[in-house]
């Protein structure tokens, strides 16, 4: 086991070397940082000095390895469109994100086993049906127009919900909080809304689908033919033993509420990590958009391997089975 | 990372109407640094904060700021500012003669990305502490209107700060915090999220309105901010999108401002290649095809659909309110049978296939107007490889000469007719810094010949002479084919009063909030 | 006909005929699909040729007469003078062949990537996993932008209007293999143990006839399923990309580039410039989410 950890461990490095070492390679085609540092009645003497100093010259394995180098302690660079540390700016956007994707997880994880139980108890019904079809809704339109659509509901129609933003944010130093306040509150949730709703889909159809075969296991049969009640039946027996698979699922996807934040962050100009990387790309950024990737693949591999170990530990035989993607 | 000024700077008691400005516009300005970036958002937000020896005024008419009065020196070689006294930093430190040898240094320091304001500067003196003499190499009419954006800075704090000198790339002191004369000081700066101004009460002016506070919000996607201001959560936001400015105005409670900005929007051609990116030899070098060009293309119909009715055709690269403007120029009527037979003299009568590139994030509905325009290309004939990319792969594949025709937009910094013709129509010279926009290579020695008379003659008259000898060789050349000047649409909530400036800056101290 | 016959009698068939949702779904998207594949002779004018466009027919309102040409468009017309009806349509085309394509790519890369993870193991598999992770740590925005500018120096500018599809293709289909992969290697890591492998293998079958001839066709349900819904997912990826600013060209607009467009219009009152695409959008991901959920719950056994 220990073995097999660390194993996982050495190649999850190799994985983060090798995202670096691709988003390296690839910064260079999202255009050139100097022409939007520099303004109109820039000289060429201007553009080569800046040019020098942040390393432009540099042919890309050298970026790469000194961006390496710096990361390894902690230093992210400095940012060309902010002028300062990259590890600063993260910080004060992460909050933001983090805050945003765990509401959005909270209300896919609780919708989504509530419905899910639901719609499998009464597999057949007709409310069960109408639920399953009216959840695809969701997933069959951009997250974008989902957002702009609520957008112009609440927000411009019905004035109910702001339309933009975090709102007053509660400043506890290390962490900036939209929890405390009301509009804090109130501007998380069109967004979490907009953001959790594939996810909360996917939850939905997955504890559906495990429930309705557990339901028909044995031991459940058993417990009905024993006279259990459905309820004691329906949640204590079987709910809990669709959980595993619901369990890595969300985590997987915890990750991807993160990484993919990006759209509903630009629709609501909501203040978190993925606004900024796509303002990174915009103003070709270098330093945010790697550390940003490097991020999001440690997070990535680090779900990834706990995901892994935990099929390890609840299945010796290493039988990994259909991940539910 | 967030700097809170003290308490007591901000508790002053401030006029009986006092207000908050809510506003956002698109873009943050990447910096508080007036000297690290030379950009309209960085100047728009550091007008209200950091002052000038001038400034223009609601007509973008040069006016005195810190400086009372200048007068050219007696030799003609460079003027004499006599500096405004009794005039304070928001840090309480007078400002003085050593304030602006301090602000020149720094200005124009090879770390300055404004060094090329003061290209033929060759000295700056105090004479005593409130005059100061600045000489240039040769006579020079525009110097005063090219330094409304040279912003005055307390030497003390530049120094205490470790902030001498601007730094682009690694960012300083000076990078986040503020220390100017003007009507507003930053209180709270956190970049990309949000800017507080408040009010300076030590301001040695009085032309300010209610506002006491102003938090800026920078929204990128203007649906959202539109939502924003529909929805009361704003009290100004720049732009409206074209085609939702009509809407808002009817809605209770906002309105919208119009105006001109002084950008104009134009086509360029490649001047100076042998072959096309498309293969086969250059018929753009042939002025009969660039005129077949301008009249295939229907202006009124793009601005009447595209632009709803919003933006002002124009013949010229630079708008009437420009100093030094031509009149009489007109542009090419829409004739699509006239461009075809054109084409057809230049030896093209199928048409000729070249790549056309446009933005798609840098102007107004810039991607809108670009495929207008590849149809209108289409229609008589030409077979346009179209292509819109995002701006920051524009102008590197500009730069790399990786174009046929392409979309521009100009916006002349010192507001005088004279900067695109340094910058867009001078033959390119990487030393004297002179035709560093002109992608396309034009060249002609008649104007080159011109453009230092027009640089340094002081007689209005005379200098007008030459702006419009070169005028009309630009338009008969067509060596752009200028199309519209760029509108400028403001929404606001009902009531406020706003001053719009072709610049497109926003200066807080003319807005009046209503209770 | 037996054939035909055979498949009506399947148990698949049967669970289809049973399933009034699977049917209505089936018959959406076959309806938008054939519209889409005989767009030119549907549509009534042809919204790609830009020669055949007038921009004073711009934002004509659905059914009235424009203003200034008179003339007349049942969906309206949105900002350059197209008609939205025959947009849609053509648009759908692209939308379709995007999605399809990218999926079909994504498939057989993922299919095969995860055939030889489960069978071969070892570094193999270490390798390919690890490939996978990498891959989902970029977002498909990111993957789009590399190869928009890669193609962009490769690519010869008269085909550039072209470039944008393709680009768009690769870059949704490299983001979606990874999750066949992941299927597929489960269920090969289940198949390969299974006695009829083994049987296989030691009347000395090719390890590359064993995976596709004897491994391939017994994992193919899960991979059916994850194909129909990725096919959705695929169509409103291309969406977001053009949102994001890398979609279809503006030229040859997809139905995801309509919307993007079309949502710049929804306050200004221009609404079928959105309303229709997005309904139609709406419909085609719907049927073929609702066909992926019948298709998942008829070919999962356990559940009958």
């Amino acid at each position: 086991m220990l073995a097999y950890i660390i194993r996982r461990v050495f190649q999850s490095i190799i994985v983060l070397l090798a995202v670096g070492l691709v988003a390296f390679s690839m910064f260079r085609f999202v255009g050139d940082p100097i022409e939007q540092l520099l303004g109109q009645e820039r000289t060429v003497q201007d553009v080569e000095r800046l040019r020098e100093a942040l390393g432009l010259n540099d042919p890309f394995p050298v970026q790469y390895a000194k961006f390496l180098g710096r990361a390894a302690t902690g230093d992210f660079g400095i940012s060309y469109r902010q002028s300062r540390p990259v590890a600063e700016i993260i910080a004060e956007r992460a909050p933001a994100t983090l805050e945003l994707a765990f509401v959005s997880g909270v209300l896919a994880l609780g919708f989504g086993i509530g419905l899910g139980v639901f719609t499998a108890i009464r597999r057949d019904g007709w409310a069960a049906n109408i639920i399953m079809s009216a959840s695809l809704i969701g997933v069959s339109l951009p997250t974008f127009l989902i957002g702009i659509l609520l957008i112009y509901l609440f927000g411009v129609q019905l004035r109910w919900l702001p339309t933009f933003g975090r709102g007053d944010v509660v400043d506890l130093g290390w962490w900036t909080t939209g929890f405390l306040t009301s509009s804090g509150l109130k501007s998380l949730i069109l967004p979490s809304i907009t953001l959790g709703l594939f996810q909360m889909t996917l939850i939905m159809r997955l504890v559906r689908s495990e429930m309705l075969e557990v339901l028909r296991q044995d031991y459940i049969r058993f417990a009905r033919a024993r006279g259990l009640s459905a309820k004691a039946v329906n949640f204590r027996h079987a709910l809990k033993n669709t959980m595993i698979p619901v369990i890595t699922v969300t985590g997987l996807q915890l990750g991807a509420i993160i990484a993919f934040a990006i759209i509903t962050e630009t629709v609501f100009q909501w203040p978190g990590v993925g606004l900024l990387f796509i303002n990174a790309v915009q103003f070709v950024d270098i330093p945010v958009m790697a550390a940003y990737l490097m991020l999001i693949s440690v997070m990535f591999v680090m779900i990834n391997l706990l995901v892994d170990i935990l099929y390890v530990w609840v299945d010796p035989r290493l039988r990994i089975d259909g991940r539910h993607s | 990372m967030k700097l809170v000024l003290t308490a007591a700077l901000l508790a002053a008691a401030l006029p009986a109407a006092a207000a908050d400005l809510r506003f956002a516009a698109t873009s943050d300005p990447n910096t508080l640094d007036p000297n690290a970036g030379n950009s309209a958002p960085v100047f728009s937000l550091l007008g209200n904060v950091y002052e000038g020896l001038v400034r223009r005024d609601r007509e973008m008419t040069i006016e005195p700021a810190l400086a009372e009065a200048w007068e050219p020196l007696e030799d003609g070689d460079g003027w004499r500012f006599r500096l405004r006294q009794g005039v304070k930093f928001h840090g309480g430190q007078d400002f003085t003669a050593e304030d602006v040898i301090f602000s020149y240094e720094r200005a124009s320091s090879e770390q300055s990305d404004t060094s090329s304001w003061f290209a033929g500067v060759t000295s700056v003196e105090a004479i005593d502490d409130y005059t100061v003499e600045i000489r240039t190499e040769a006579p020079n009419p525009i110097f005063v209107d090219g330094i409304a954006n040279w912003m005055m800075m307390d030497s003390g704090w530049a120094a205490e700060n470790g902030a001498e000198r601007p730094n682009i790339e690694q960012g300083n002191f000076a990078t986040l915090n503020t220390n100017g004369t003007g009507p507003y000081m930053v209180t709270e700066r956190q970049p990309g999220l949000k800017t507080v101004l408040t009010a300076f009460d030590g301001w040695w002016g009085e032309d300010r309105g209610n506002v006491t506070t102003a938090t800026f919000t920078p929204v990128q996607n203007s649906a959202t901010a539109v939502a924003a201001l529909l929805s009361g959560e704003l009290d100004l936001i720049e732009p409206v999108p074209v085609q939702d400015a009509e809407r808002v105005d009817a809605t209770d409670g906002v309105n919208v401002i119009r105006g001109i900005e002084a950008r104009v929007i134009m086509l360029g051609f490649p001047h100076d290649k042998d072959t096309l990116l498309t293969g086969g030899e250059n018929p753009f070098k042939d002025v009969r095809v660039r005129e077949a060009v301008a009249h295939a293309i229907n202006v009124p119909a793009i601005l009447q659909t595209v632009m709803r009715g919003s933006a002002e055709p124009t013949g010229q690269l630079v708008s009437a309110t420009t100093r030094g403007y031509t009149s009489g120029i007109e542009q090419r009527a829409y004739d699509p049978d006239r461009a075809r037979e054109l084409l057809a003299e230049a030896g093209y009568p199928d048409g000729f296939a070249f790549s056309f590139k446009c933005t798609n994030d840098r102007y107004l509905n810039d991607e809108a107007v670009c495929t207008a325009i590849n149809a209108m290309l289409a229609q008589v004939g030409l077979k346009p490889a179209f292509e819109t990319v995002p701006v920051a792969n524009y102008w590197p594949a500009l730069r790399a000469d990786e174009h046929d025709m392409y979309l521009l937009g100009w916006s002349p910094g010192t507001f005088d007719a004279e900067h695109p013709i340094r910058f867009l129509v001078s033959t390119p010279n990487e030393e004297k810094l002179l035709g560093s926009w002109n992608f396309g290579g034009y060249s002609s020695p008649r104007i080159d010949q011109l453009l230092p008379g027009i640089q340094s003659e002081i007689d209005e008259e005379a200098r007008q002479i030459m702006l419009d000898e070169v005028a009309n060789i630009v338009a008969d050349d067509v060596a752009y084919v200028p199309l519209y000047i760029q509108p400028l649409i403001w929404g606001v909530r009902d009531g406020a009063e706003v001053i719009q400036r072709p610049d497109n800056f926003l200066n807080i101290r003319w807005i009046n909030l209503p209770e | 006909m037996s054939a035909l016959r055979t498949a009506w009698d399947s148990d698949l068939a049967y669970s289809f005929r049973r399933s009034p949702v699977a049917v209505v779904a089936a018959f959406v998207t076959l309806l938008l699909v054939l519209a889409a594949v005989f767009a030119p002779w549907v549509a009534t004018t042809n919204p790609f040729d830009p020669a055949s466009l007038n921009l004073m027919n711009g934002f004509s309102r659905p059914g009235e007469p424009n203003a200034f040409t008179g003339e007349s468009f049942f969906l309206g017309t949105d900002d350059q003078g197209r008609d939205v009806f025959s947009t849609i349509l053509y648009g759908m085309r692209i939308s379709l062949f995007v999605g399809f394509m990218a999926v079909l790519f994504a498939l057989v890369l993922g299919v095969f990537l995860g055939l030889l993870a489960g069978y071969v193991g070892g570094w193999t598999e270490t390798i390919i996993m690890r490939v996978a992770d990498v891959q989902l740590t970029f977002p498909s925005i990111l993957v789009a932008l590399l190869i928009f500018g890669v193609a962009r120096g490769v690519i010869p500018i008269e085909h550039r209007d072209q470039m944008a599809i393709w680009v768009l293709i690769i870059a949704i289909g490299l983001s979606d293999w990874v999750q066949f992969a992941r299927v597929v290697r489960g269920a090969t890591l289940v198949e390969k143990n299974k006695e009829y492998v083994q049987a296989a293998r030691l009347i000395g079958r090719k390890p590359m006839a064993i995976m596709l001839k004897h491994i391939l066709p017994n994992v193919l349900s899960p991979v059916l399923v994850i194909a129909t819904i990725s096919l959705a997912l695929a169509i409103i990826a291309e969406a977001t990309l053009s949102f994001l600013g890398v979609g279809a060209p503006p030229t040859q607009p997809s139905l995801g580039t309509l919307i993007r467009i079309g949502q710049d219009f929804l306050f200004s009152g221009e609404w079928w410039i959105l309303f229709f695409p997005a309904v139609t959008l709406l419909a085609l991901a719907l049927s073929v989410n609702l066909l992926g959920d019948w298709l998942r719950d008829a070919l999962n056994p356990r559940l009958r």
